[in-house]
């Protein structure tokens, strides 16, 4: 029974499909025949049908190469070939053979008919079944306020079910009115609807109704206008938010591992800039691997560029903690010099296997493309990183509190002596903490890799903001890093469009230099008489 | 008060490092030449209070006033050192790297500015008075060693030494006997005695038999305020403050 | 006046040096001159140049010396204020150029001409004046050196926090000289000179003159850095150094120390890049790099700091090296500046001079092996070569 039923309903589907068909191939091929009115009001009512099958043949009537054949007027869309005619079909635009020059014969068109067809396009897209393929068309009217396509909008409006869709068709047909002699009334209305769109194109259509004649229309454009600034200054807000975020992210990660050497030890690794640089050419070692042996998996490519990253920094910096920075216990200001002196060797090291150029590394595919919020373009590789970035927190901070490890840095930053009393390995806490800390600028490095350039000077570009993060923030609460990596990111991006790019470094700096004044141990600071000197 | 009887005056001091409270509710009085001890256990607040007292750290409540007048809240170590008090640290502090005449020198008192540094030059009165406290402190023949070569003991006294260079009103001295041999002690015991004539003195100390030998009122410290104070045998005698030193 | 307080200070070393310098400034130049070019003992007018600027550095070395080796303040960003002295002679220079530029304005310098600027900036009034470019060149750096360090020693900003804060100022400062619109010729910098005080800044003779003055300033810097470090003030620098904390219980304040000494290093550096820049010919915002601030420290800690005479052999022996390697092994240059800085901070913490210091020392003890310790002549050089870290608790 339920069988039965499903049968019946395919099959009427069918003779609905099949019906629909015929009827349109029997309105086009009406075409052929008539005067140039009988042709408009084909052409009125194939737009009626809303099939956007239709806007091929159209088309080619506005060209002037839809031809029907003489022996049985069906229609054609032709391409001249040799002497003859290649013959298309007007719906499934299947080739259906040659004619000579004598089969078919040309459907005139005029202006007036043109016209007609421009508009019957407009509504056959407006109706096409691919929302995104409306709302083009919709935006194609918004920006040309094309005013033929009232009325083709009204129909499609009517028809329409998607809200969004529903949306730009709105707002296109608010800004054909503007451009129409319609009243005022209908046009305060499309100013309204115009103001609530509220971006830059909006925008500019108010303004050039505020210049216009019509006084009445002024005052509301202006008001809009108003409007839309208010919303406009709403989304850069967000978009400085957006910027300073990412940045603040590439500074979070870039200085968080600098904050907890500087923590436990004291020191300041100035070669820790070229830990991330080396997580950044791990990453393209891993990559280029990957492109020779396996490039069907190249989108995996970063997962393993991350433990690479993390390894090789890793062990470097415990190889530098090792050989250089234990012997200079106590010595912090040596321990500058002797760090820079590794970062100039690390340097030039990559410079001499890599060569001085920058090296191509690739987004893997959920890296590239971007979406968008409103006015706000958001690109996927900035989105991953400060979520990244974020997760690098977390795990960090978890550790911190819930390890063994945790436990025995979080003693060593607040007392060494003590720790070392109660018989924690402060040895071999420094080693592992500088490990740690080189292996998240290496992670750090994997994530730059994917927004910057990869060169030998890629860490000397962000070891002075993550310094000035660090002194920001203060030692020994990763809280503070994340605090001030934020607040100078985005600080930084809001000074930018007032101040330009340098200037905006500059008031970053000095403002932190000032801060220190006030707070000289940074926004979280241990206190009490253990901290001294 | 036009010259104030009590030369030092803590009145409700308290301080607290991330809500641990060092000092809590302090008051205690050092009168005019007047040497008392403190004695306290570990943790007790006692140099937390020669912080406060030096202008190191800042209490979060309180009256501090010196000679009568002064607020110490307000100003900053080297004004408070200016005002005549004087610290000498738990861990001797001298400058290693200078020799032991170089120490006394840097302590002297005259004019603390750089251009009066810049332009100085000894005249012999300010000599005559080093060689008597090298005398003092008994290191006449180690005058050209550097500080840093001196033992434990010797650079203690060379530390006290410094203090009366500076002839503070007030000296505050942390653990002066601590790594001293006997001998040393007790001589120790005697030069501060000898300096509470004409100076006011506090003195923390740990070794109860050094502060039996200096003989003065002592002031127990427990948990940041004053637990007991009076002779050393009253204290001792206290239950309060055997509980807190045997108890715990 | 001065004799008397170098009275403690002038030992036989810096008596060496003040003697060599001075004969330097006076043979060099005869050497280059009044020998014709075949004579054996020509100098070449191309090694006049680099000795001279050799002797800048050293005197940059020096100024660093003085707030590095004697107060403990480990500068990054010294070279802002030789790039600041630099600036203010390279400003003199340009506006002695005159007609002689590309476009031939007369008061405009050629960079301003081609941003389009209609008239002289209020902040280059003056600089076709040299005693006032010269003043320029010591206030400039003198007066960011007192406000920066106002701000930071009042708030006790040390150790580690005030060397990356030094570095973030030479770093702010290198990007504000990148912008065209600060007026200092952004990228390019000021370059192009023609002469000097009148004299073709090109010819044997001014290169010469150059050369002379350069010693002689450099002699004139060791004199004044003996004066300090041997008064009574130098004591108060080394216990700052040593035990910042316990300086101040003694009553001294310790900022202003800081900031007396922090100040006149900078002028002092100021003063060696105003003669740097008419050597080089050119001064660009590159000379504000962090990279070259640090360079100059590895120069003091090679020859030796808290020694004054270490510093100066230092720098001359490092960019004599540094010649060398770029003209012959160029790639190999960083790896040996690198390995410089891990070799010297790990084994040789006292420098050349130093090293040689102890060397003499071991050898006078074990002659009189009953006197230990009586032969420290100048304890506060001794104690420059082991810098304590004393916490005053």
């Amino acid at each position: 029974m339920l069988a039965l039923t499903l049968l019946c309903a395919v099959f009427a589907g069918t003779v609905q499909a099949q019906s629909a068909d015929d009827d349109l191939r029997a309105r086009l091929n009406a075409l052929a025949s008539g005067g140039f009115d009988e042709t408009q009001r084909q052409i009125d009512a194939i737009a009626a049908t809303g099939d956007p099958r239709a806007a091929p043949a159209l088309e080619a009537l506005s060209e002037g190469d839809l031809y029907f054949r003489q022996s049985d007027t069906a229609v054609f869309i032709v391409r001249k070939e040799g002497s003859g005619y290649r013959l298309q079909d007007p719906l499934t635009l299947e080739d259906t053979g040659t004619a000579g020059r004598r089969e078919v014969k040309k459907i005139r068109v005029n202006n007036r008919l043109r016209r007609a067809i421009r508009t019957a396009l407009g509504t056959l897209t407006l109706r096409a079944p691919d929302p995104a393929a409306r709302i083009e068309a919709a935006d194609a009217i918004f920006k040309a306020q094309d005013v033929d396509s009232i009325e083709p909008l009204d129909a499609a409006l009517a028809a329409e079910t998607d809200t969004d869709v529903a949306r730009h068709m709105r707002e296109a047909r608010a800004a054909a009115v503007l451009a129409s002699d319609r009243p005022t009334q209908d046009k305060l209305e499309a100013i309204a609807t115009i103001a609530a769109r509220g971006d830059r194109d909006a925008r500019s259509l108010l303004t050039g109704i505020s210049n216009g004649p019509d006084t009445a229309l002024h005052e509301a454009a202006n008001a809009a206008i108003a409007k839309v600034e208010r919303v406009q200054g709403l989304w850069d807000t967000a978009r400085n938010i957006w910027f300073g975020l990412s940045l603040g992210s590439v500074l979070l990660l870039a200085a968080i591992g600098l904050a907890i050497t500087f923590g436990v030890m004291g020191v300041i690794n100035m070669a820790h800039g070229e830990m991330v640089m080396l997580g950044a050419y791990t990453t393209f070692v891993v990559q280029s691997l990957f492109r020779t042996a396996a490039p069907e998996y190249f989108d995996y490519s970063l997962i393993v560029a991350l433990p690479a990253a993390f390894l090789v920094a890793g062990l470097v910096g415990i190889a530098i903690e090792r050989g250089i920075i234990r012997f200079l216990h106590d010595r912090p200001l040596e321990t500058l010099l002797a760090t820079w002196g590794v970062s100039l060797i690390l340097q030039q090291s990559v410079r001499t296997i890599f060569g001085p150029t920058n090296q191509e590394v690739g987004n893997p595919s959920f890296m590239s493309g971007a979406f968008e919020i409103g006015q706000l373009t958001i690109t996927y590789n900035r989105l991953w990183i400060v979520v990244f970035a974020l997760v690098v927190f977390t795990v960090l901070l978890v550790a911190m509190k819930a390890t063994r490890f945790g436990l025995y840095v979080r003693a060593v930053t607040q007392n060494r002596r003590m720790s070392a009393s109660m018989g924690i390995r402060t040895p071999l806490v420094d080693a592992l903490t500088f490990g740690l800390g080189s292996g998240i600028a290496g992670i750090a490095g994997v994530a730059l890799s994917q927004i910057d350039n990869v060169s030998p000077n890629l860490g000397q570009s962000y070891i002075i903001d993550s310094f000035m993060v660090v002194v920001f923030g203060g030692v020994g609460n990763l809280w503070g890093t994340l605090l001030g990596a934020f607040t100078l990111g985005i600080a930084n991006k809001f000074l930018e469009p007032v101040a330009g790019a340098v200037l905006a470094k500059i008031l970053v700096l000095v403002f932190i230099i000032l801060f220190i004044q006030k707070r000289p141990r940074g926004l979280f600071a241990l206190k009490g008489r253990a901290v001294d000197a | 008060m036009a010259k104030a009887e009590n030369l030092l005056y803590l009145d409700g001091v308290s301080v607290s490092f991330d809500g641990f409270k060092a000092l809590n509710n302090l008051s205690f009085l050092i009168g005019r030449n007047e040497m008392r001890a403190i004695i306290g256990p570990n943790g007790a607040g006692k140099t937390t209070m020669m912080d406060v007292i030096t202008g190191k750290t800042r209490p979060d409540e309180g009256t501090l006033r010196f000679d009568g007048k002064i607020d110490l809240t307000a100003h900053d170590e080297a004004e408070i050192a200016g005002f005549g008090i004087g610290r000498k640290f738990q861990k001797p502090t001298v400058f290693e790297n200078q020799s032991v005449r170089d120490n006394l020198k840097l302590a002297l008192k005259a004019p603390r500015g750089p251009f009066a540094t810049l332009f100085h030059r000894d005249d012999a009165a300010q000599r005559a008075r080093i060689d008597e406290l090298l005398a003092t402190i008994r290191l006449r023949d180690r005058e050209t060693d550097l500080a840093g070569d001196l033992s434990h003991g010797q650079k203690q006294w060379l530390e006290i030494g410094m203090l009366l260079a500076q002839d503070p009103e007030l000296l505050l001295i942390d653990e002066p006997a601590a790594g001293m041999t006997d001998a040393e002690t007790a001589a120790t015991a005697d030069l501060l005695r000898e300096i509470a004539r004409t100076h006011s003195v506090v003195v923390v100390e740990h070794d109860m038999t050094f502060v039996r030998a200096l003989g003065v009122k002592v002031t127990v410290l427990h948990e940041g305020s004053v637990l007991a104070e009076g002779s050393l045998d009253h204290v001792s005698s206290d239950q309060k403050v055997i509980d807190v030193y045997l108890g715990r | 006046m001065t004799l008397r307080f170098l009275s403690g200070g002038l030992t036989g070393g810096r008596i060496v040096m003040l003697a060599l310098l001075v004969a330097a400034a006076i043979l060099v130049p005869v050497l280059n001159l009044a020998l014709p070019e075949s004579h054996p003992l020509h100098v070449p007018t191309y090694a006049v140049t680099l000795m001279g600027k050799y002797l800048t550095y050293a005197l940059l070395a020096l100024a660093l010396d003085l707030v590095w080796g004697y107060c403990g303040i480990l500068s990054l960003g010294h070279a802002a204020f030789f790039a600041l002295g630099g600036y203010a002679m390279g400003m003199y220079l340009m506006r002695q150029i005159g007609t002689r530029g590309v476009y031939g304005d007369p008061v405009l310098p050629d960079f301003m001409v081609f941003l389009n600027w209609q008239e002289l900036p209020w902040y280059w009034y003056g600089f076709d004046a040299f005693p006032f470019a010269m003043l320029i060149a010591l206030a400039a750096p003198g007066l960011l050196a007192f406000i920066f360090g106002w701000f930071a020693f009042r708030s006790r900003v040390t150790g580690v926090y005030l060397s990356i804060i030094t570095q973030a100022m030479t770093y702010a400062l290198l990007l504000a000289f990148f912008r065209n619109d600060m007026g200092f010729g952004g990228n390019n910098g000021l370059t192009d000179f023609k002469d000097i005080l009148g004299f073709d800044i090109q010819s044997d003779a001014t290169r010469a003159g150059l050369f002379a003055a350069s010693a002689l300033a450099l002699a004139g810097g060791l004199v004044i850095a003996v004066a300090i470090t041997a008064s009574k003030l130098g004591k108060v620098l080394i216990a700052v150094r040593d035990a910042e904390s316990r300086t101040r219980f003694l009553g001294y304040r310790v900022e202003h120390y800081k900031l007396f000494v922090w100040t006149v290093s900078a002028m002092m550096a100021g003063l060696a890049g105003a003669l740097y820049v008419p050597q080089v010919g050119i001064i660009n915002p590159g000379e504000f790099a962090p990279a070259n601030s640090i360079e100059a420290v590895i120069w003091v800690a090679v020859g030796g700091r808290g020694t004054l005479v270490g510093p100066i052999i230092g720098a001359v022996l490092v960019n004599f090296a540094k010649s060398w390697f770029t003209a012959a092994l160029p790639e190999f240059w960083l790896f040996a500046l690198g390995g410089l800085f891990v070799f010297v901070t790990l084994f040789l913490p006292k420098g050349i001079v130093g090293l040689a210091k102890s060397a003499v020392q071991r050898l006078r003890r074990m002659r009189e092996p009953q006197t230990p310790g009586r032969e420290t002549k100048t304890p506060r050089e001794m104690a420059a070569a082991r810098p304590s870290e004393q916490a005053a608790e």
